[in-house]
């Protein structure tokens, strides 16, 4: 379980926050779908999550622990994060790419190949084909799938996902969410995911949070959250895509 | 015209292999000292901003040294000559390109992948070696390849300090007044710059983490690995061929006409009575700088005064008896340097006052004390030197009792000319001078034996002996057979007919047959 207490962050000593006196359990086995506009302070808070970014007041605990006093290298290892900007590393194969961090765990060359296949395949690239090709020579949304691909490659107990699916199709994007649903389910992943697809969220979340400028608005169930809005701005966040849905109906 | 040029160039073939050897070791062992200090400050300064700015300060002020000034700062800082100052002083000038391009480089890693790097589970140092450094390697060869060309250039320069190389050839071009020489040093100097930029330039390329897939066929793999290797090749046959060519001996000179005769008369000597190779490196500055050399083994052998040992080097006071200061220095450059003094040609080299012929006509002028009742009315030109050493101008004063009305510091040089011009009426000029005959001057006779005796003969390391016995054999073929009227002649030859010191040198050795190879035909 993970745990932020009053979590908040400035980057500029004190004068404007990017994430609030945030509160929130994220349990074990849970899916918990960040929502939220451009700027709210999601990214903020996974980075902090994984430690890269140290929180300016409030505490962060996993499994009771503060995080601030594991070692930061092992913490993250332990960690699948697949980046909103991806961040592949230009220089290494999409298989060299979805192996690091088993390379930093040290395992066994034959093991890395093959598990790095699998991951390949899970995310519906065809590693005969791609497995030797550098990061530039694919499309955005197969370096996207690379991406998770990496986060997933170590089976690591806690998954942190920006927007893993934002450069995505419809029906690419249907599929990679069937697959993470299944592979929570089997394997017991706590997984924080962040999404503006408010469907996705619906698709994918055991429960969501709503932040709006870096403080959290509600914390609920799907159920929760779009019946029981607790503040306008979360009403206002899920009344316009049931207008387009209704529009969407007429069309059809 | 075309078939003097080829009987030039197969002449000095073996030596020109020899120099460019020696020129890419030169070359080599400082790029790869700079890349390893180089890239270390760059990957601190990455680390530690607020170094950054002293260390691309540091680095570009070192560069800012014009290349003359800072071999010759070296010297005088290390007190020798030879391939270390000059290894040290190039790789203090390919410091700045590596460093700045290795902090470049590392720098402009996207904050995307080094954030993904950190976030993934890298520690710093492998952030660094498994992300930063693969990145920013092409970024970095291209400063080590700016390095390298400057480098080639700059080398020939060391030269000046005895480390050889190309630059050889062309200071004695530059001394002979000889073009060919000149281009000699300066197009293998050039074709070699290219041939390094051409190399790192392929390294580059083969670097290029784009490079990396693609197709990996066998061709294509084995050319990457060949461009790879280019640089290294180079410069390890340059070493190889060093290696080959050595010299086994190596003989130095001081920075005057009769120093260098000398020089190849040695050198010729052991070439044509031993097998061993020899390098010539003359001209290296003065008294202390060939003797640093010599104890620092930088050389083996070159020609000294025995007044000069005793005064100049040893710090003792001068002395009249030539047999007494030669066992002297003998006995103590033997257990304080670990040096032998052979016996010695013949000449006696040393300072006499000098007036014009003329003059010493007029005024019935023979000997020195004969000047007395003159002096306060002439006007002396001495050499720096001459006015400072206990054995000049003070203890020349002691003995005879007398001053000169003025007296100027004038170059060693031009004290002929200032003399022949009437600028001077009195010189301390060098007894074997060849311009004493030719400006019609007159030494003095030093009727109180004031000046102590300048026998010129060879030191040599005793570690060179002990090794090349031959080396004593060859040398003293020579002993006393060189006076001083031939050594003025010599010197003449070469000071005012222009002709080149090592035909002079070998043109006496043959008249006294001491060549074998020149005697056969
Ligand atoms: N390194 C930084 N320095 C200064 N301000 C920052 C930094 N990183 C983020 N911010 C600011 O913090 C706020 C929250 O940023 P964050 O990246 O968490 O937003 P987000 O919710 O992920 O937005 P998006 O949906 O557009 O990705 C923004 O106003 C952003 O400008
Ligand atoms: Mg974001």
């Amino acid at each position: 379980m993970i745990r932020l207490s009053s979590v908040s962050k400035s980057f500029d000593g004190g004068l404007t926050y990017a994430v609030r006196e945030l509160s929130v359990e994220i349990h074990d086995g849970e899916t918990l779908v960040m929502l939220g506009s451009s700027g709210c302070g999601k990214t903020t808070t996974l980075k902090m999550i994984n430690r890269l970014l140290e929180p300016t007041s409030g505490t962060i605990e996993v499994d009771g622990e503060d995080i601030s006093q594991r070692d930061p290298v092992q913490w993250r290892r332990s960690i699948g994060y697949a980046f909103q900007g991806i961040g592949l590393f230009p220089h290494m194969t999409v298989e060299e790419n979805v192996a690091i961090v088993l390379r930093l765990l040290g395992w066994p060359t034959a093991k890395k190949r093959r598990r790095a296949t699998e991951m390949l395949e899970l995310v519906g690239i065809d590693p005969e084909k791609f497995s030797r090709r550098l990061p530039d020579q694919l499309s955005g949304g197969q370096q996207q799938r690379i991406g998770v691909a990496r986060a997933l490659a170590a089976d690591p107990e806690y998954l942190l996902m920006d927007e893993p699916f934002g450069a995505l199709d419809a029906l690419t994007r249907d599929t990679l969410q069937q697959e993470l649903l299944s592979l929570k389910q089997r394997l017991c992943k706590t997984v924080v995911f962040v999404t503006h697809d408010i469907f996705e969220a619906l698709t994918i979340g055991d429960r969501i949070a709503v932040l709006h400028k870096g403080e959290l608005q509600q914390v609920g169930t799907s159920e929760e959250v779009v019946g029981r809005p607790a503040s306008p701005f979360v009403r206002e966040l899920f009344e316009k895509p049931a207008k387009q849905l209704a529009a969407f109906r007429d069309v059809l | 015209m075309n078939a003097e040029w080829t009987s030039f160039l197969v002449d000095r073939l073996p030596e020109l292999w020899l120099r460019v050897g020696q020129h890419l070791v030169l070359t080599g062992v400082s790029v790869a000292f700079a890349i390893l200090i180089g890239v270390s400050l760059g990957i601190l300064a990455g680390r530690v901003s607020w170094i950054r700015g002293p260390i691309v300060g540091a680095a570009g002020v070192l560069q800012t040294i014009p290349s003359l000034a800072m071999l010759t700062l070296l010297l005088a800082l290390l007190q020798r000559i030879g391939a270390v100052p000059a290894i040290l002083a190039l790789t203090l000038y390919a410091l700045l390109p590596i460093v700045r391009n290795t902090i470049t480089g590392l720098g402009g890693v996207s904050r995307e992948v080094v954030e993904a790097a950190r976030g993934v589970g890298m520690s710093r140092w492998q952030e660094l070696r498994l992300v930063r450094l693969p990145l920013a390697l092409p970024v970095i060869v291209a400063g080590i390849r700016t390095a390298a060309v400057a480098g080639v250039g700059i080398a020939t320069l060391s030269a000046f300090i005895g480390a050889g190389g190309l630059g050889q050839f062309i200071n004695r071009g530059l001394a002979l007044a000889d073009t060919r020489l000149i281009l000699l040093g300066a197009i293998p100097a050039a074709l070699l710059a290219l041939l390094v930029d051409f190399a790192l330039g392929a390294t580059n390329w083969a670097l290029d983490p784009r490079r990396k897939t693609g197709s990996r066929t066998r061709t294509k793999m084995a050319t990457r690995m060949a461009a790879i290797i280019l640089p290294f090749l180079i410069f390890a046959t340059g070493g190889f061929g060093y290696v080959r060519a050595r010299p086994d001996i190596t003989i130095g000179s001081k920075n005057f006409t009769e120093q260098i005769i000398l020089g190849h008369m040695m050198a010729l000597l052991i070439e044509d009575h031993t097998n061993l190779k020899v390098d010539r490196r003359f001209n290296l500055g003065g008294t202390m700088i060939c003797h640093g050399a010599l104890v620092h083994g930088e050389i083996d052998l070159y020609a000294e005064y025995t007044g000069t040992g005793l005064t100049a080097v040893l710090g003792q006071e001068p002395s009249a008896d030539p047999d007494q200061v030669y066992k002297t220095v003998s006995r103590e450059y033997r257990d304080r340097f670990d040096v032998q003094w052979l016996d010695p040609f013949g000449m006696n080299n040393t300072y006499s006052i000098t007036v014009l012929q003329a003059d010493a006509e007029r005024y019935g002028w023979d000997k020195v004390s004969d000047l007395e009742s003159w002096a306060k009315g002439l006007h002396a030109g001495f050499p720096g030197e001459f006015v400072e050493r206990p054995d000049g101008y003070p203890g020349f004063q002691n003995a005879y009792r007398f001053e000169f009305g003025q007296v100027s510091d004038i170059d060693a040089g031009l004290m002929y000319d200032a003399i022949a011009n009437g600028e001077v009426d009195v010189i301390a000029a060098f007894a074997t001078d060849g311009r004493i005959a030719a400006y019609n001057l007159r030494p003095l006779v030093d009727d109180r034996r004031f000046f102590p005796p300048y026998h010129a003969a060879p030191v040599v390391r005793t570690t060179t002996l002990r090794q090349y016995p031959q080396v004593r054999d060859a040398l003293e073929k020579i002993a006393g057979a060189l006076d001083d009227r031939s050594m003025r002649k010599l010197n003449g030859w070469v000071d005012q007919e222009r002709r080149s010191p090592e035909s002079v040198a070998k043109a006496f050795l043959r008249s006294k047959g001491l060549l074998k190879g020149m005697q056969k035909r």
